[in-house]
């Protein structure tokens, strides 16, 4: 059981890291973005393209698959998603799945479509009383708690993260006194994608990568947004890891069901407390 | 009032005609498909283009109405209408369940719930109920014959669906231009302004919610009665993009439009695809340029070139 509740603390945390940036996008801009799981994605292809290059040095190659996403994602948010803003919703969500199923096929084309796999890139096992946990696990689960202080000090202590938060609240607002919202938006648009590129990088060596691997870690991440709260990030740290260890027990129990689960959850929490947008 | 009821007739007349005309093309045994999609594209219109909700999970309701068909041929009668029937009632039934909680939200939440309850049904069909569904081969199923309606004849489920795709049409038009079709518009203009008029705008969304879907399970069912097997492709949620790249190139918002862009999708899918290597990057590409340069689809672009012709003549 220790074992299973220390599983869901790990896909909590990828969870977490994988859900903060569409919990910004969607709050600030209310544009569901599709993209980000192809981001996700491409983080973990990348990942693999380079780590022959790099002498297999994960660590190394993952902080260069997490930067190689920053011109990707510009170029997503300055053709497709910029052009959408405050137009239509609807349009926005198509075109981002447009992005997807291009992008998608990409991928299929470069680096084909049987999953590939990766070994563990610290392979040591760490004994706790109780219970033996590979190390990774652990890194894992501290890198999101890192990031979410990080995030936290960012969004206190910064302009930049002050003028986000505020956009967060009243968009509005902050544009009738003089800031430049729709720049704000790139940054976090860029910021959410690359957080979205570090959980794919990191849950790729636990898990298989394969061309379609984005697209349900992204409709659970959207449960997350949604039992967290739009916009809060508070709230989607502390579902993410709740539904991370609702996933485990499950799965632990009826493997097939753990990912529908969360839409179960996520439904129950709709009919507690209904999102009139 | 006879104007009206006039220009309906020749409207009807006019899409016995486009099929018979597709039927000779294509081949009749391939018609009764493109019918039955353009009934789905149909229903999911109403929702989206003239209620303006995105639903990203339609593909739930019209496997819902595909599974109910078949279930209820396997165990209770082979009788193709009752079952057909049994089909809708399904739809309306996860329309009535499901819609309190759906149609509260707009934007992006209505699309990305949608989906995550399409999510819950395919995992219920190919895995939970498998022992009932026949998870992923699915099951076949046989109707029984009833007077001069063989289905196992393709002409006859021809004519049907083509009198089916009629109901369906006749059903919308007189929908959508009543009051009630006045009302969903505004709706999709501004709600606010129409819970401020003193409607209850959240039981207008939900009748046409429940409408939506049991048109789908319609759409579902009558896919059924034309294949006589159900699979778990029926329901796959990775096939929402085919019905809203359907209403999209056809025209949202205008019931011409669903059916020139069902024929329109089933075209490029069936034909096309073939000879496009890589077709999911083709359908992105398209979309891109549907949303971007494209918005009013075929018929928009067609009515707005008419009009211009008949100012300036």
């Amino acid at each position: 059981m220790i074992s299973t509740i220390a599983y869901g603390l790990t896909i909590g945390a990828i969870l977490y890291i994988v859900s903060v940036g569409l919990s910004l996008t969607f709050g600030t801009m209310r544009i569901v973005n599709f993209a980000h799981g192809f981001i996700y994605t491409i983080g973990a292809y990348l990942l693999i393209s380079l780590l022959p290059f790099t002498r297999e040095n994960f660590f190394l190659s993952a902080l260069i698959a997490v930067a190689a996403v920053i011109p990707i994602s510009y170029v997503i948010e300055r053709f497709i998603v910029r052009r959408l803003y405050g137009v239509s919703i609807d349009y926005a969500i198509i075109a981002t799945y447009a992005v997807v199923l291009i992008g998608v096929d990409l991928i299929k084309w470069i680096w084909g479509a049987t999953p590939l796999s990766l070994s563990d890139p610290i392979g040591k096992d760490i004994s706790l009383p109780f219970v033996t946990l590979p190390l990774y696990r652990i890194v894992i689960i501290l890198i999101s708690i890192l990031l979410a202080a990080a995030l936290w000090l960012f969004f206190k202590k910064t302009v930049v993260g002050k003028i986000v938060v505020a956009a967060l609240e009243d968009k509005d607002a902050v544009r009738s006194l003089g800031i430049n919202v729709d720049r704000y938006f790139a940054y976090v648009f860029v910021l959410g994608s690359c957080l979205a590129a570090l959980g794919g990088v990191l849950y790729s060596p636990i898990t298989s990568v394969h061309p379609y691997m984005g697209s349900m870690i992204l409709l659970i991440s959207f449960a997350v947004v949604i039992v967290g709260g739009l916009g809060n990030l508070r709230g989607t740290f502390i579902s993410a890891f709740v539904l991370g260890l609702v996933m485990a027990i499950t799965g632990r129990y009826w493997g097939p069901a753990a990912e529908t689960m969360v839409f179960v959850v996520m439904a129950v929490a709709l009919i507690i407390k209904p999102i009139e947008v | 009032m006879r104007k009206g009821a006039g220009r309906t007739v020749l409207e009807l007349g006019v899409i016995v005609a486009a099929f018979l005309l597709l039927s000779l093309i294509i081949g009749i045994y391939r018609t009764p498909d493109f019918i039955i999609f353009c009934i789905y594209v149909l229903g999911f219109n109403l929702l989206y283009g003239f209620m303006g909700r995105l639903s990203f999970g339609h593909m739930l309701y019209l496997g819902t109405g595909a599974y109910a068909v078949t279930l209820f041929t396997e165990h209770v009668s082979h009788n193709p209408f009752l079952a057909i029937l049994a089909g809708v009632i399904a739809g309306a039934f996860i329309g009535v369940v499901l819609g309190p909680i759906i149609v509260r939200t707009t934007g992006a939440c209505f699309a990305l719930i949608n989906l995550a309850f399409n999510q819950i049904g395919y995992f219920l069909v190919l895995v939970a109920f498998s022992k009932y569904t026949g998870g992923e081969d699915g099951m076949s199923t046989t109707f029984a014959k009833i007077g001069f309606m063989n289905f196992g004849k393709k002409p006859v489920i021809f004519g049907f669906a083509l009198f089916c795709l009629l109901l369906t049409y006749y059903l919308l038009k007189k929908v959508t231009t009543s009051p009630f079709g006045l009302l969903i518009r505004s709706i999709k203009e501004n709600e606010t302004r129409v819970k401020f008029l003193g409607y209850n705008t959240f039981v207008y969304k939900w009748i046409t919610f429940i409408l939506s879907t049991s048109i789908a399970a319609f759409a579902g069912a009558l896919a059924i009665l034309n294949y006589g097997y159900v699979t778990p492709s029926f329901i796959d949620p990775t096939r929402n993009v085919e019905v809203i790249f359907a209403t999209l190139i056809g025209g949202p918002g205008n019931l011409y439009g669903a059916i020139i862009g069902g024929v329109l999708y089933m075209v490029i899918s069936n034909y096309l695809a073939s000879y496009i290597p890589r077709w999911e990057m083709f359908l992105g590409i398209a979309l891109l340029i549907v949303v971007f340069r494209f918005r009013k689809g075929v018929w928009g672009y067609v009515s707005d070139r008419l009009k211009l012709k008949a100012e300036t003549a």
